[in-house]
């Protein structure tokens, strides 16, 4: 295979889609061919640098085989487990199927529910944006689709979880979501592989569609192996009365770029968006946020919550637009950095754009090392430095933390954090 | 040889030389009080006992159990049997009470997240923390919330005190912990280190008022002016303070009682 036409056309026929899949990807790829890599001169590259990234180096496929294995998850509604860039199982509670929820494959839902996935897909994650969400859609492997009706609430979490080994390669999963009005669940997504897993290309974008008054938690979790790039977006739409908490957790790749995004189109509709990442060794991770408040009445509330050490960096941009017609808006965008060593380095940039001034915003941005009172009172109580300097982490996570819908999820982070930290 | 000896203590902060030779021997079961205007070097005294990063060391010793105190982290000097119940005692978000002092205790046992013998058992934990909070008459209520988060001056105080209690040290520093005190929580503070006083304690307690040792009876009393000892002697120094103020050595006549309006 190869980023090709002709690749793209061994994908659609390889899942038999139907031909305005095969369309889009066409359009995707034509996109793909016509943009140039971003360079230092575009803004949201500025401190951003690609020029490592050969792209043609992962243009095979990850297959099933090599990938390690899921282990068995326990207390979720449903599961989409992909190995690579194959779909290995799909499980969904049969009380839950029986409500009319849908959890299927990408490549499946193509074929069932077309009438929502032409509407729906690549409407959030547009494949104009740049080079790589155009690569993204044009050879996407697969991924997850998952309707919610109208009013159908979801205790149990479900899970996607995406696991990867092999290196060299792409994997390029994708995840559609679409919540009926008035509906409630949790959802996660996990990027997975080995830390020492040789370099490769992932994604790993989501597009949510919140229907009027849905109640929508959203969970990604990377931790692909510490040589990976990662490019990927998650986009929300939010209807009338919807309520979205999404929450990234960004723990590995060499490299990671994602971009969160919000379009509160529905007054009334509310984003909760945070992020919780932990940056060592010469990993560089970007994000770019957004909370576009399209209409009156609506709410947003961003926090971004970072460690650094070693040598690692990362970059905040995060915008929050106000457009002219939403007056009564309320947003909230915060981002804390905490620098562990002195050769970490965090850059900060926070952007309003207003248009309107019945609105009420406030943001801020904070860069510092842990504080040295703070790590004084614990070791005056007899805490050893590296306990006490991990508690300090884990206290400053600890209210992004806690909200995570998911204890596997928690557990996942926090053993995370505690091998990082000695 | 006493139990605690701090001998030709200097130090200094910023490059400026605060403490200039402080000498001063506490065995356990005594309580001593350093007594001393603003900016003699209470505070740098207190900090530089226990490792203050922000205090530098330019001679002298501090000799407790054979070893040389000055040579060791703050934890170490913790583990060791010291504890320092701070003047501000600090905020640290996201970290419970309960984490803190559990955490505490385990360091104190030698519990470094492996040899789980040494683990303090939670019910072990439980017993232990409702026991003291019965002797301090305190409630649990502010145990799930983060260390000194949205706590009063007194509560902070108390919490302090509890930490004490917990680690059960053999030589106990209270920075100052009466200013900003209301008398009830003064009292209460007293009653606590008085009911913990007896053989196998050594208090130093630092302040600058007289007041809380009408609650807290020194043995011996030293009073410390621009980073040395100018008087030593017993409780009697005190009621001389009392009287007099630092007149006698400071050039601004700083009271050691507060004023009326101060104590309420």
């Amino acid at each position: 295979m190869g980023f090709t036409l002709q690749g793209v056309e061994e994908i659609a026929s390889l899942h038999g889609e139907p031909d305005w899949l095969l369309e889009r990807r066409r359009n995707a790829f034509d996109v793909f061919e016509r943009l140039p890599m971003p360079s230092r001169i575009d803004e949201e590259w500025r401190r951003t640098d690609v020029s490592g990234l050969d792209m043609a180096k992962f243009s095979e496929f990850e297959h099933r085989n090599g990938a390690g294995p899921a282990e068995a998850l326990e207390g979720v509604a449903g599961t989409v487990t992909m190995r690579g860039s194959e779909i290995e199982a799909v499980r969904l509670d049969p009380e839950l199927a029986g409500a009319g929820v849908v959890l299927e494959p990408i490549s499946v839902a193509a074929k069932t529910h077309p009438e929502l996935l032409e509407t729906l897909l690549f409407t959030q994650v547009r494949a104009e944006r740049d080079r790589f969400a155009a690569l993204h859609a044009a050879f996407f492997a697969d991924g997850t689709f998952l309707y919610v009706p109208d009013g159908v609430v979801i205790d149990k979490p479900i899970v996607g979880q995406v696991f990867s080994a092999e290196g060299g390669t792409a994997v390029l999963p994708h995840t559609l979501i679409v919540a009926g009005r008035g509906s409630r669940f949790n959802y996660l997504d996990e990027y997975l592989s080995p830390a020492d897993e040789a370099a490769g290309y992932k994604s790993g974008s989501a597009e949510l569609f919140l229907g009027e008054a849905a109640s929508v938690g959203y969970v990604a979790l990377q931790k692909w192996g510490r040589n990976a790039w990662h490019l990927a977006d998650q986009r929300a739409r939010l209807d009338k009365d919807a309520s979205l908490r999404l929450f990234n957790v960004t723990l590995g790749a060499r490299f990671s770029k994602t971009r969160v995004e919000a379009s509160l189109q529905g007054q009334g509709a509310e984003a909760e968006l945070k992020a919780i990442y932990f940056a060592s060794g010469e990993q560089f991770f970007d994000f770019h946020t957004l909370q576009d408040h399209q209409v009156g009445n609506t709410r947003s509330d961003l926090l971004f919550k970072g460690a650094l050490q070693d040598v690692a960096r990362t970059v905040y941009a995060g915008l929050i637009r106000i457009e002219k017609g939403a007056a009564r808006s309320d947003a909230y965008q915060a981002n804390r950095n905490l620098v562990l060593s002195d050769h970490a380095k965090a850059t900060s940039i926070p952007m309003l754009e207003i248009d309107n001034n019945d609105v009420r915003c406030t943001h801020g941005a904070t860069v510092g090392p842990v504080d040295p009172q703070h790590l004084f009172y614990l070791r005056s109580r007899g805490i050893p430095e590296t306990t006490a300097k991990r508690m300090i982490v884990q206290g400053f996570f600890g209210d992004v933390l806690e909200r995570i819908p998911f204890e596997h999820a928690r557990r996942l982070i926090e053993t995370e954090l505690e091998a990082r930290l000695g | 040889m006493a139990d605690f000896e701090i001998k030709d203590l200097r130090a200094s902060v910023e490059g400026k030389e605060i403490l200039k030779g402080v000498t001063l021997a506490i065995n356990k079961g005594e309580v001593h009080a350093v007594m001393g205007p603003n900016g003699s070097g209470k505070s740098t005294l207190s900090h530089t006992l226990m490792g203050h990063p922000g205090y530098t060391v330019d001679g002298g010793e501090v000799i407790f159990k054979g070893q040389n105190v000055l040579a060791l982290e703050p934890d170490e000097r913790a583990r060791l049997g010291m504890f320092l119940a701070l003047q501000y005692p600090v905020v640290v978000p996201g970290i419970s009470m309960t984490n803190f002092l559990r955490t505490a205790l385990n360091a104190k046992r030698g519990y470094d997240g492996k040899d789980k013998s040494k683990q303090v058992t939670p019910k072990e934990f439980r017993s232990l923390l409702k026991s003291e909070l019965e002797v301090l008459h305190m409630d649990d209520s502010f145990l799930p919330r983060y260390i000194n988060d949205g706590f009063s001056g007194g509560e902070k105080k108390r919490a302090e005190i509890l930490q004490m209690a917990i680690l059960k040290p053999e030589i106990a520093i209270l920075d100052e912990t009466d200013s900003g005190l209301d008398i009830d929580s003064i009292k209460f503070v007293a009653d606590a280190v008085n009911r913990m006083r007896g053989p196998d304690l050594g208090v130093l307690i630092i302040t600058h008022y007289t007041r809380i040792l009408q609650f807290i009876k020194p043995d011996f009393v030293h009073v410390l002016v621009d980073g040395k000892f100018v008087l030593s002697g017993g409780p009697e120094i005190a009621d001389r303070l009392e009287k007099t103020g630092y007149s006698e050595w400071a050039e601004a006549d700083e009271p050691a009682v507060l004023k009326p309006e101060e104590v309420a």
